[in-house]
């Protein structure tokens, strides 16, 4: 699956390690997709990924994401989120929502086709397990590679983080 | 998987129409007739000194069978039997007894019709059909010598090869349909069969026999389903039904059910389904090969977005595929119907490399 040459995506969905299942409609990869960074001059981009945990089943389904913002520092290999105006969309969504659309975790893009996280990426997102407040046992790590997205499940109770596959 | 059932159910609320005893407005059209049809009787027949013919009457049709469904066009069918006490044998042209009734109620509305299987009079509001009513002429069981009920079939101006008592026990159907299953899995047998029955309003035209009928996708779900539920609490025996999972059995086995004839140099591909009761003809049998392969394209897109949405991950977009289908009355939910509710989450700053 490339997301760098412009071929239209439906959607992705991904195996959770409890018999859920993640999805990440095409409304979504289409908001990402502008960020790959598939050319030299590209900084790496970032943001928060929220969504709905599915009534009666382990399902979950990504609705919004945050896009880089003022108060982001972006180069080519680093990213840093500010929290205050991602923070605030959070707040927004979920009011919106009526309690529904929650902080599900974050996103941001590499410059490689297949991308897999950094040593600081995983340091950041044990921190975010720990210190980030969040009604849910795990929180998911996206990262945008040039030809694959790919998506980890972090548990809050264990702070193992698991590589999930595409159904 | 998406739980979708209580979209089920929603759905078939919208489109179920009640037993027809229950309808005080069908019930009050269809004695106006009955009426109607004493009255006539007894005019025509006391103008030729003649006794006047006894009959008994019962509702027949989907109402009994609790398989009716609201119509697409607001045109209502009143589905009566009309089984006079009269012999077959005395009678060697079905159509004269067809015409008592013909008779009695020509006039009654600008539009009475004798079919070959009734006679239906029509009743318009406005130019359109609001509803009609089908009396079916019967010879009934207690004066032939077999015991058996006979329907007259053929036209005013039919050939006498056309004119013909046939063998017919609707009530045994009704019968059949309403004691293959009891208590849950009796409601949920007769959710398919008004899906189907939606389904095929929503998909096919309505002229002609481009549509497979009504009664034929009864019968079908009569020989094909099987109750499908997914075990909830196993210590309280507790089960979830599934119409999707219904259905798409159903609707898979139909399609499997397809089979192809070879007649002198000639092949075509049909979904053979024959009545339980007399004349167990098959149902499907005045459908062109032309209409049946549209048939088979429709079932085989039916499973197909049942499928999907059986696959799909967001409850919304599974219940837009079936709407989509199975038309408006298919409700889709609000995003934040279909979730849990969270509490507050506060985010930390996210340093990524």
């Amino acid at each position: 699956m490339s997301v760098a040459d412009n071929v239209p995506i439906n959607q992705i969905v991904y195996a959770r390690s409890n018999g859920g299942r993640v999805l990440i409609p095409e409304a979504v990869l289409a908001t990402i997709s502008p960020y790959v960074q598939d050319s030299w001059d590209k900084t790496e981009a970032g943001g928060v990924i929220m969504g709905r945990y599915i009534k009666d089943c382990d399902d979950i389904v990504v609705d919004k994401i945050t896009l880089p913002m003022p108060g982001d520092k972006s180069s080519r290999f680093s990213f840093f989120r500010n929290k205050k105006s991602h923070q605030k969309i959070v707040d927004r969504e979920w009011e919106a929502s009526f309690f529904t659309c929650t902080y599900l975790g974050g996103w941001h893009t590499h410059p490689e086709p297949v991308p897999s996280p950094s040593f600081d990426d995983k340091y950041d997102w044990k921190r975010k397990m720990k210190q980030d407040v969040f009604d849910s046992d795990y929180l998911f790590f996206m990262i945008v590679g040039t030809a694959e997205i790919r998506l980890w499940e972090g548990n809050k109770h264990t702070s193992s983080i698991t590589a999930l596959n595409r159904v | 998987m998406a739980d979708i059932q209580k979209q089920f159910a929603e759905f078939h609320e919208a489109i179920k129409l009640k037993r027809f005893e229950e309808n005080s407005t069908l019930v009050e059209k269809r004695d106006i007739i009955l009426n109607k049809l004493d009255a006539g009787l007894k005019k025509n027949f006391e103008a030729k000194n003649e006794p006047v013919p006894k009959y008994n009457k019962f509702n027949q049709g989907s109402y009994e069978m609790g398989t009716g469904i609201k119509p697409l066009n607001g045109d209502y069918d009143i589905d009566v039997g009309i089984s006079f006490k009269v012999a077959k044998d005395d009678y060697s042209d079905p159509v004269d007894v067809k015409k008592w009734v013909y008779e009695a109620l020509d006039g009654h509305t600008k539009r009475v019709e004798m079919r070959r299987p009734c006679v239906t009079v029509f009743y318009q509001k406005e130019g359109e059909t609001e509803y009609h009513v089908d009396l079916a002429v019967y010879s009934d069981e207690e004066c032939n010598s077999d015991k058996k009920k006979y329907l007259a079939k053929g036209n005013l101006n039919s050939s006498s090869d056309n004119k013909i008592w046939e063998h017919s026990e609707p009530c045994q159907l009704t019968d059949l349909i309403n004691d293959h299953y009891s208590g849950d899995d009796h409601k949920q047998f007769v959710r398919v069969i008004r899906c189907l029955k939606r389904w095929k309003d929503n998909n096919f035209k309505i002229d002609g026999n481009a549509a497979p009928v009504g009664i034929g996708l009864t019968v079908a779900s009569y020989d094909y389903y099987v109750p499908k539920k997914d075990l909830v609490d196993a210590f309280a025996s507790k089960y979830n039904y599934n119409d999707l999972a219904a259905l798409k059995y159903v609707v898979s086995r139909m399609i499997n059910s397809f089979t192809t004839y070879y007649d002198s140099g000639t092949s075509s591909e049909r979904l053979k389904t024959y009545l339980p009761v007399e004349p167990r003809c098959d149902v499907f049998v005045k459908m062109t090969d032309i209409q049946m392969a549209d048939f088979k394209k429709q079932l085989n897109a039916l499973l197909d977005a049942l499928n999907s949405a059986e696959e799909e991950v967001d409850p919304v977009t599974a219940c837009e595929t079936l709407q989509k289908i199975f038309g408006d009355d298919f409700p889709v939910p609000e995003k934040s119907d279909t979730a849990q509710k969270k509490g507050p989450a506060i985010i930390t700053s996210s340093a990524s490399a």
